[in-house]
């Protein structure tokens, strides 16, 4: 008790001030104590507030089984992992599929397509569609984690996650977008309709690839954030803030393709608020998530 | 003569179309007029004018100067003029205002002329030419009233024409009323052409006649302008054919001063006053209507003269006219029976003889003989006409009818019987005045002095006309009160025409021997008058609503006439020029029937001059003249009834039109009858509607109130009924209450009941128990006194056997206190030993518990490692997959390039091939086989796999102890072997694994480390129960471990951590059957342990 009001005497000043994740840190700090942690308690926190960056790395793992609950086991897993990482990495150097000078997206790629067992049978044979999905999520990813090990199995559990946990629920997000942007601003959704691009959107950009390449990674990472806690939805969210804050220039646009073009290229500046702004209207639409245990 | 053809000459040239010769000729006409003073040359152009139509001469002629158009004092000529002009001015009323002064002159002088006869001409003419001038008056006073009016005022305020105006003039104005336009119009008003566009000429004529109250000119709206047609029928007696049909003989009627039409009686006292002199009026003629000209044939029935000739006979007995002729004698009745026989066939005869007088009149005026004869046409056919016309009012008049007359009739005939009586007492005879202008008037002087024997005679006329009185009473039927007049009547009518009354009889005399057809019987003739007299009668009672007003006043009127009558005045001006002329003709004719009665029949104008000699030829001079003078105011008179035909048929058209609205308005008012008969049944029926309505509202409120009071009784019943419902339900409430409370009783009832069958039974049981008590006290009183009794008999027993007891009984005694004792320690004893075993129970309890709380938290830490465990297991596991997948790909790729090889075809390398094949096959091999002997092999690939641990592999004594390489995670076997169990190799690993889970456990604080003696009490435990494992395995140590792994197999089946499953069984035998034999051990032994614990 002691240790709580010594904490929170400031706290009911943050939020009024406007500061934002120092309250969140510290509670964080107090979840990540715990041993084991708790998987739901953190995947509540980590859809509640954004992660502070430098626990992400470390949560994002937790959350995506790379480290498992014990602390005590993490070192033994991490090497594990690592050891896993350099064995995969040899056999492709072996069987010569990179070499040295492959960019390390495409090791990436290697590696995991090896661990999927769709290796193709030469290096060049061209790629599939997921394939693509995986380089642009791991290219975001190579830009958020400086660890390769790390990296990798982020972005293999990552995709993973969408391809497993996901794998219902995605196709489903382009309904809701229509839906929530009717709800938000049915002239832009009717103008779209008129311009019958409501079909043609970049929804791949948007869902498969979880943003990855739209937007810059210091706001694509609270983007995922959300979706590595376990909600897909708030993909659908960013896409309708995306359109509701470009919303004049997609009324002046009548081309369906210039809408796409548009849309596949936003300007990165506003990109920063236009995730706060859809963090704020997926809570409005779909409640602040609380801890169900 | 001469002059009279250049004359010609120059008139033929006159109409030349060149202009210089028309000048000339005008200009010598011009000369020649004003040279030459004399007519004849101003007559020739008019002749020629009239001849011709020619323009050239009428512009001479209206450029005429003063000598020629003035000097002209030829009275016939003169006359002539007037009666065209009179003519001419009701047709040209807008052209001729601008000679209206030249009119009036001409009428200033003229009547001057009158009055001083400047041409000397003969007084018969200037009769003529006075009764002209009179028409002129009436038509100049008739049309410009105001400049006619204001013309006399400024001629006649001369003192040269004062005479003249006394003389001619003002009489004159006796006959005319105020023209109304003097009221109401100016001068310029009266010439405005809007005043006269509206007005057809005969309109004009009868708007003069209008004003004019000489009965002769008069006329009376609506068309009854009776005083004519009578006139015309007297005419027919008196004068031959060329009076019968001119209108203007009528003199008799000139007093008729009444404007509007009067009745009989009225007009019969104006006669009274004014004219006896000609009440000889009543003709049969007329009865016949042959003789009636066609003038006003719808207006006026014949039978108007009826009662008019006896009301003149009245007035004519009653009074002295100036024209009073003497009044001497004939009787009168014969008088009155000649009329009857004379006149019709008069008028049948009539025509032929004016034919032939017209032709002797043609030579006098060639140029209008075809002027005449067309009039001769028009008026014999106009006679036909006018009797079916005629027959038409008539029949009208019979329609309509007698309704009133009776009682009119009865009232005139009161008025004429007061009348008759003022008459007689006034009949003093009446000076006439006379002396007017007029040669009558010499003519008047002797009539008045006969006036008195008129008068006297008429006074007596009454009595002695009682006969015809009482014949035309039979013949007249309704009409008595009239009738009562008519002798008296005719005779008098007879006397006062006396002078000419000679010849009267005279006249009708030759008429009868004249007619060609027999005579009619009066009697025949009168009754056909009279037969139709009422229907002419009753046309008077039409014109009655009228003319009651006129009566009362004109009754009035004479009366005071006949107050103030004895001057003369009065009566004067009464005789109008017309009326002169009228006599005069009269008498011109009797004279000349006398004449002519003196000659030879067959011709007269023979006669003269075969028989007399040269008839004195100024006097065949001024006979023709007069003739001419005649002839023209008969034209003049012609033109007259024209201009009154016209009107007559317009007015016919409208009366049609009349009785045709009036029928419809009957029709009307029937039919308005009728539906007020309607509308009253109507009424009637809808009264009766109403009675029946409220007859049944009554009943229907009575049924209502009786409804009403119904329903208030009924609704007082049911609040009564409520009243006691309510009453009711209170008390079923009070009962229900009761009963509740009974109940209630009832229950508590019950329950004491209840209770008390409870204390019953109680008391019961006790009783059975006190009786059983009793009884077991009865039997134990028994048994009391048994033993009482027995007690007495051991006390007598004893008593007996006393001293020896004692003894005994001491040691008893002591005996009993040993063995008490005895029991007493062994009790004591038993107490301790409770004791002990009782705290040997809670300790042993507390003990338990202490190991219940040990077991759940072994419990739960055992979940934890497991949970680590499987985190760790599946990160190796991942890797295990990834090695898996790694060797696939390895596989493909050697297999890629063997099939490379293969394509290559080399032999040697076939065979390298061969032999790569049999080295693959051996690998294979020894992965196969050599997991269950030789370790070292499998090390050895593992080591392939993984370099690292290979080295502590190598540096372990053991087989078994190489295998913890394949933990990983216990990576130093050193560190394992730990000092405890040095002896123990075999069970080292176990523990060893064991402690490796224990030592984190030992540096985190957390469960097993709070309760060190059960640890340690547990770990000896352990350790017993291992060691006898560990021992019975070193009793079968031949056995491999192989044998223990299989066997520990089965049981690992069980385990709940089933992923480990199949990797143990494959690939990975030896590493893990270890690892799971350590995890079964620890199993196996929490639950031995947990087991055996309490035991």
């Amino acid at each position: 008790m002691a240790e709580d009001t010594q904490r929170n005497f400031r706290s009911v000043y943050y939020e009024k001030v406007g500061f934002r994740g120092v309250e969140e840190k510290k509670s964080l700090e107090i979840l990540l104590k715990d041993d084991p942690l708790d998987i739901e308690k953190l995947c509540t926190f980590s859809q509640r507030f954004p992660l502070p960056s430098m626990y992400r790395g470390f949560v994002w793992k937790v959350l995506l089984g790379i480290l498992p609950p014990h602390h005590e086991s993490h070192a033994q897993v991490m090497m594990c992992r690592k050891e896993q990482y350099t064995d995969v990495l040899h056999a492709l150097k072996v069987i010569r599929f990179v070499s040295d000078s492959t960019p390390q997206v495409d090791v990436y790629l290697r590696m995991y397509q090896l661990e999927s067992g769709k290796l193709p049978r030469s290096p060049f044979f061209p790629l599939e569609p997921e394939d693509e999905v995986f380089l642009a999520i791991a290219k975001a990813m190579e830009e958020m984690v400086e660890d390769n090990v790390d990296c990798y199995w982020l972005i293999r559990c990552f995709v993973n996650q969408l391809n497993n946990k996901f794998r219902d629920s995605l196709p489903q997000l382009p309904k809701a977008f229509e839906q929530y942007l009717n709800l938000e601003d049915s002239r832009l959704l009717n103008h779209m309709k008129t311009c019958s691009v409501v079909t043609k959107l970049p929804y791949d950009l948007w869902f498969q690839k979880c943003f990855a390449g739209c937007l810059p990674e210091s706001s694509l990472q609270r983007v995922w954030d959300k979706v590595i806690s376990g909600s897909c939805k708030i993909l659908v969210f960013v896409a309708v803030e995306i359109l509701l804050t470009f919303k004049i220039k997609v009324m002046a646009l009548n081309n369906a393709e210039k809408i796409t073009k548009f849309l596949e290229n936003i300007p990165q500046d506003s990109s920063d608020a236009i995730v706060s702004k859809a963090i704020d209207l997926w809570h409005k639409h779909c409640g602040t998530p609380v801890h169900s245990m | 003569m001469a002059q009279q053809a250049n004359i010609s000459e120059l008139l033929s040239m006159l109409d030349s179309s060149a202009l210089g010769v028309l000048d000339d000729i005008t200009t010598v006409f011009k000369e020649n007029l004003n040279s030459d003073r004399g007519p004849m040359l101003v007559n020739t152009l008019v002749d020629y004018y009239l001849e011709t139509n020619s323009q050239q001469v009428l512009r001479i002629l209206t450029t005429l100067q003063e000598p020629h158009d003035k000097t002209d004092t030829d009275v016939v000529i003169l006359t002539t003029g007037v009666l065209v002009l009179i003519t001419m001015l009701p047709m040209i009323p807008q052209s001729g205002k601008q000679y209206l002064h030249d009119f009036f002159d001409i009428f200033g002088r003229l009547s001057s002329w009158c009055l001083k006869n400047p041409g000397h001409v003969t007084e018969i003419y200037l009769v003529h030419l006075h009764a002209s001038v009179y028409a002129l008056f009436h038509r100049l006073y008739g049309m410009y009233p105001c400049n006619f009016v204001s013309f006399l005022r400024s001629h006649y305020s001369m003192k040269e024409n004062l005479e003249t105006f006394e003389e001619v003039v003002k009489p004159m104005m006796e006959h005319v009323r105020i023209h109304p336009e003097l009221v109401t119009g100016s001068k310029d008003h009266e010439l405005d052409p809007r005043r006269w566009k509206r007005l057809e000429t005969h309109d004009v004529v009868i708007e003069c006649a209008k004003i004019s109250l000489d009965p002769t000119e008069a006329s009376y709206e609506d068309g009854y302008s009776v005083s004519q047609q009578i006139s015309a029928r007297v005419d027919t007696q008196n004068s031959y054919g060329n009076a019968t049909s001119t209108p203007y003989s009528t003199p008799r009627l000139a007093l008729l001063n009444t404007p509007g039409q009067l009745p009989q009686v009225l007009s019969s006292t104006t006669r009274l006053s004014t004219e006896p002199s000609q009440a000889t009026i009543w003709s049969p003629s007329a009865v016949c209507g042959m003789t009636t000209p066609p003038t006003s044939p719808g207006n006026v029935p014949p039978e108007l003269s009826h009662p008019y000739s006896k009301v003149f006979g009245t007035s004519a007995g009653g009074k002295g006219t100036p024209l009073g002729t003497p009044a001497t004698s004939p009787p009168p009745p014969c008088h009155s029976d000649d009329y009857v026989h004379i006149s019709p066939p008069q008028a049948i005869v009539m025509p032929p003889k004016k034919e032939d007088r017209l032709d002797s009149v043609r030579p006098c005026l060639h140029r209008q003989h075809h002027l005449s004869n067309d009039r001769g046409l028009e008026e014999t056919s106009d006679s036909k006409g006018s009797v079916t016309l005629r027959d038409l009012p008539r029949f009208l008049v019979d329609l309509d009818s007698e309704e009133d007359s009776v009682e009119k009739d009865k009232e005139e005939a009161a008025i004429s019987k007061e009348l008759s009586e003022i008459t007689t007492a006034d009949a003093e005879p009446v000076v006439p005045r006379g002396g007017f202008d007029s040669p009558f008037y010499r003519d008047s002087l002797p009539c008045s002095q006969r006036k008195s024997h008129s008068t006297s005679s008429n006074t007596q006329g009454p009595s002695v006309s009682t006969e015809p009185l009482t014949s035309s009473v039979d013949k007249l039927g309704p009409d008595t009160p009239k009738q009562a007049f008519t002798p008296i009547d005719r005779p008098c009518g007879c006397a006062s025409e006396s002078p000419a009354g000679n010849r009267e009889n005279q006249t009708s005399l030759e008429t009868n021997i004249f007619t060609p057809s027999p005579k009619i019987p009066s009697q025949r003739k009168v009754g056909f008058g009279s037969g139709q007299s009422p229907p002419y009668d009753h046309l008077f009672e039409v014109a009655l609503p009228k003319t009651a007003y006129h009566f009362v006043s004109k009754k009035t009127e004479e009366l005071l006439k006949k107050v103030k009558g004895n001057t003369e005045e009065d009566y004067m001006p009464s005789t109008s020029p017309v009326e002169v002329l009228d006599r005069l003709i009269q008498q011109g004719a009797d004279a000349h029937t006398k004449e002519l009665n003196k000659l030879s029949l067959p011709s007269k104008s023979v006669d003269w001059t075969h028989f007399g000699g040269s008839p004195p030829s100024d006097e065949i001079h001024t006979l023709r003249n007069q003739l001419l003078l005649l002839h023209n105011q008969l034209l003049y008179e012609r033109f007259k009834r024209q201009q009154h035909a016209l009107r007559n048929r317009r007015l016919l058209r409208k009366v049609i039109k009349a009785t045709a609205l009036e029928e419809h308005n009957a029709a009307m008012k029937d039919q308005l009858k009728l539906q007020e008969k309607d509308i009253q049944m109507w009424k009637a029926s809808m009264r009766k509607e109403q009675a029946r309505y409220k007859q049944l509202q009554e009943e229907r409120e009575t049924v209502v109130t009786q409804l009403h009071s119904q329903i208030r009784q009924l609704q007082h019943d049911r609040e009564e009924f409520y009243n006691q419902s309510q009453e009711l339900q209170t008390k079923l409430e009070d009962c229900r209450n009761m009963i509740a409370d009974l109940r209630l009783e009832l229950k508590k009832a019950n329950n004491k009941v209840c209770h008390r069958e409870l204390l019953l039974s109680q008391v019961s049981q006790k009783l059975s128990n006190s009786e059983s008590v009793q009884q077991q006290m009865e039997f134990l009183n028994r048994q009391l006194l048994v033993l009482g009794e027995v007690n007495e008999l051991y006390l007598e027993q004893l008593q007996n056997k006393h001293a020896d007891t004692t003894q005994e009984v001491e040691m008893m005694k002591a005996s009993y206190r040993k063995e008490l004792e005895k029991n007493r320690s062994h009790l004591l004893q038993q107490n301790q030993r409770l004791d002990t075993s009782q705290k040997r129970i809670l300790e042993l309890e507390s003990h338990l518990a202490k190991k219940d709380h040990l077991l759940l938290e072994q419990k739960k830490y055992l979940e934890d490692v497991k949970l680590q465990a499987r985190g760790q297991l599946q990160a190796v596991e991942s890797r295990y997959e990834a090695q898996k997948r790694i060797a696939q790909a390895f596989e493909l790729e050697i297999l890629d390039l063997y099939g490379r090889l293969e394509k290559d075809g080399l032999l040697k390398k076939l065979e390298e091939k061969t032999e790569a094949a049999e080295a693959a096959e051996e690998r294979l091999d020894c992965c196969n086989e050599g997991c269950p002997d030789s370790l070292v092999g499998h090390n050895e690939e593992a080591a392939g796999r993984n370099g690292e641990t290979k080295t502590p592999k190598s540096g372990s004594s053991r087989g078994s102890s190489g295998s913890r390489g394949g933990g990983g995670s216990s990576s130093s076997s050193s560190e394992l072997s730990t000092p405890e169990k040095p002896p123990n190799q075999r069970v080292g690993p176990f523990s060893s694994r064991w402690e490796t889970t224990l030592e984190p456990s030992t540096s985190i604080p957390v469960t097993v480390g709070s309760l060190p003696s059960s640890k340690s009490f547990l770990a000896i435990k352990a350790r017993e129960l291992f060691r006898n494992k560990s021992e019975s395995q070193c009793d079968e140590d031949g056995l491999t471990n192989n044998s223990l792994s299989e066997t520990l197999k089965t049981e690992l089946y069980k385990d709940p951590s089933t992923e480990a499953k199949a990797p143990l069984g494959l690939d990975n035998p030896h590493p893990s059957p270890k690892n799971q034999e350590s995890v079964g051990q620890l199993h196996i032994m929490d639950y031995n342990e947990i087991q055996h614990e309490p035991s």
